[in-house]
């Protein structure tokens, strides 16, 4: 078992005091993150990493930072679902459904707390999976060559819309776009391509600035335009009276959620709201008539969110043993390690062992700092929530300048930063998702470099790309993710839809 | 429901490829001479996808979204403005200063009362220098406040 050594390894590197401290504020501010109003957890991320930056912090604790960010924001989402049916996200859809009826009947503190119980389950199993399941596909992936990772790079592209995904020409598009940015500057033959002679293009536009820019900046102009500014009142959370009984009952359901969240978090394209409508659904059948789902049951909030939160942990396995990630979240996660100078994919677990077992070993620590944190605090949370976006927002986008503006201390890159939001706000306008464009700039260097490997070695012949049968098999993969939206996305979006209007 | 605004995009994005694919051809030949795969060949296939996936947008666009109206359009340029102003101000007049102007204006303009808009901003201002200055050891430009700094 080398597997148990390394990640007794790695408890050592998540146990070091500052690396505990920094989880724990990581998971403080994720759930801060996730329960304000107008920030997604990839947002709240990505304005996070220019500061991870400037405090100089180490890879591993970096990581470790972010990743109980990410872990945290999972978990403050929900807030606003149970408190106010308002999901914060997709798949924070599924929650609502019996959330809000049981806080319409006085369970606030109760629903709250099951999802957090849940969530922690959920968070569990499919960690408890990464660890058995990511060494094993790393060990896989060694055997891929450049034509395989070129297709396997054209699957991530052509899954990445999910199965929800709307209309997937736009998401080609969009993976163009993010593409054709990351070809500007100077290439690996030392051509300068679409620099335009200006000095600062030389070394390429800098994702983090583009990222920033794409979310915080066009989020910002959204609620201007929306006039959203007002916010909510104060809510009231009833105290907590929870039976252990009451825990005990919600066990399988987070059990069975965690399970099929983590398997619908590590397939391409699937993603958290496949996994916590499949989490939902599933309840509904094995708990058939005894139930009263759409009614408050506890069994319909833990079942989805420990679905969600599996899959958001399941998702880290492509992205870490690939280094293809399956969401817009831990897109932003490789961005930080590919600006840390570590190359996600197979050889990571063997150069940088300590930092992917460290990261491991903290996404178990940071469930249960969560758990611990979540259900006493979660007054001081549901507090936050009424925060007004007219105060928060401008803050926000204030710590995002000058977390930029600490990276180079450059006038250009905030300009640039700007561009970006407003061009950000234009694609948002038109239905041209972000996340291929962020994912094309990450992954553009890497893509072409297979791509002229492949070819380079085949003396310019195309064919080299589909001719082994694993390289065949992952553009089927690919063809089908790129299809299947067509025909399964318009039933399954009806069908949250129609759970959702059953309960309203 | 007019599907103009998809089909404008593809025009644009139309020109983009073609003037991208353009630009691929034009790249020197690096030292060595040419050979089958150069900084050119990805390029050039991005090009085509991008094209195709812009004619596809011309010819089966989906319907438009509202585009924002009047005061809301002057409400987005005014913030956008404040972000350039922001950044312009930044060096010169120092991070205090121009945060204040920044955040609080971007917070009236939001819609809270002007007085609390602008405390929000000198707050939060004061608070994220002095957590970057001592809790973080980063510098940010002091500006016109650096009067105090001497004594």
């Amino acid at each position: 078992m080398e597997t148990l050594g390394f990640l007794i390894d790695g408890f050592g590197v998540a146990l070091a005091p500052h690396n505990l401290m920094f989880a724990l504020i990581g998971a403080f501010l994720g759930t801060l993150i996730g329960a304000l109003p107008g920030l997604g957890p990839a947002n709240g991320v990505a304005i996070l990493i220019p500061l991870a930056f400037t405090l100089g912090l180490p890879p591993e604790t970096a990581l470790i930072m972010l990743t109980s960010v990410y872990a945290g924001a999972m978990y403050g989402g929900r807030i606003s679902s149970i408190l106010l049916n308002i999901p914060g996200d997709e798949p924070a859809m599924m929650t609502c459904l019996d959330g809000y009826p049981m806080a319409q009947k006085g369970k606030a503190a109760e629903a709250l707390a099951i999802s957090a119980i849940a969530s922690f389950m959920g968070s569990l199993i499919a960690t408890i999976g990464l660890i058995l399941l990511a060494p094993l596909l790393a060990k896989f992936a060694l055997t891929f060559g450049a034509a395989e990772y070129f297709a396997l790079f054209v699957l991530a592209f052509a899954t990445l819309g999910g199965i929800t995904g709307k209309n997937p020409v736009k998401t080609i598009l969009a993976a163009a776009i993010g593409l054709m940015i990351a070809t500007v500057g100077i290439d690996s033959t030392g051509t300068q391509r679409y620099t335009f002679g200006i000095l600062k293009l030389y070394e390429g536009v800098d994702f983090i600035i583009a990222i920033v820019g794409l979310f915080a900046i066009s989020e910002l102009l959204f609620f201007i335009e929306d006039r959203a500014g007002g916010g909510k009142g104060p809510m009231k959370v009833n105290k907590l009276t929870l039976s252990f009984k009451e825990v005990r009952e919600i066990m399988p359901s987070s059990i069975r959620g965690g399970i099929l969240g983590f398997i619908a978090g590590v397939l391409p394209g699937a993603g958290a709201s496949l996994g916590s409508f499949i989490g939902y659904t599933l309840e509904k059948k094995v708990v058939g008539k005894k139930g009263y789902f759409g009614e408050g049951d506890p069994r319909g909030v833990a079942g989805p969110e420990a679905g969600n939160n599996g899959a958001s942990s399941g998702a880290l396995v492509p992205m870490l043993t690939l280094g293809v990630p399956g969401s817009g979240t831990t897109a932003v996660l490789l961005a930080l390690l590919i600006s840390m100078n570590i190359t996600p994919g197979p050889l990571m677990f063997t150069q940088h062992a300590d930092i992917v077992w460290g990261v491991i070993a903290a996404l178990l620590i940071g469930n249960f700092l969560l758990l611990l944190l979540n259900i006493p605090l979660v007054g001081i949370f549901v507090k936050l929530l009424s925060v007004p976006p007219k105060y928060l927002l401008p803050i926000v986008t204030m710590v995002a300048f000058v977390g930029i503006y600490s990276i180079s201390n450059s006038a250009f890159d905030l300009y640039f930063m700007v561009a970006f939001g407003v061009l950000g706000y234009f694609l948002r306008k038109l239905e041209i998702p972000m996340v291929p464009i962020i994912l094309g700039l990450l992954l553009g260097p890497e893509m072409e470099k297979n791509l002229r490997h492949a070819l380079t070695l085949s003396d310019g012949d195309w064919t080299v790309l589909w001719s082994s049968g694993l390289a065949i098999g992952l553009w089927v993969v690919a063809f089908v993710g790129l299809v299947l939206p067509y025909i399964v996305g318009p039933i399954l979006r009806r069908r949250m839809k129609a759970a959702q209007e059953l309960t309203d | 429901m007019t599907q103009l605004n998809d089909r404008i995009f593809g025009v644009l994005m139309l020109v983009l490829a073609v003037a991208y694919g353009w630009g691929a051809t034009q790249f020197p030949v690096p030292f060595g001479g040419s050979e089958a795969v150069g900084p050119e060949t990805f390029p050039k296939v991005l090009a085509v996808v991008l094209a195709l996936s812009s004619l596809y947008l011309m010819f089966k666009p989906d319907p438009d979204n509202a585009w924002p109206k009047g005061r809301i359009i002057l409400e987005l340029v005014i913030a956008v403005l404040v972000l350039v102003a922001y950044t312009l101000l930044l060096q010169p007049l120092g991070f205090i200063p121009s945060t204040l102007l920044a955040v609080g204006t971007l917070c009236w303009r939001m819609g809270a009362a002007p007085v609390r808009a602008y405390v929000t901003g000198a707050v939060a201002g004061v608070v994220v220098y002095l957590l970057f200055t001592y809790a973080l050891n980063l510098a940010l430009p002091l500006g016109v406040l650096s009067v105090l700094e001497g004594s």
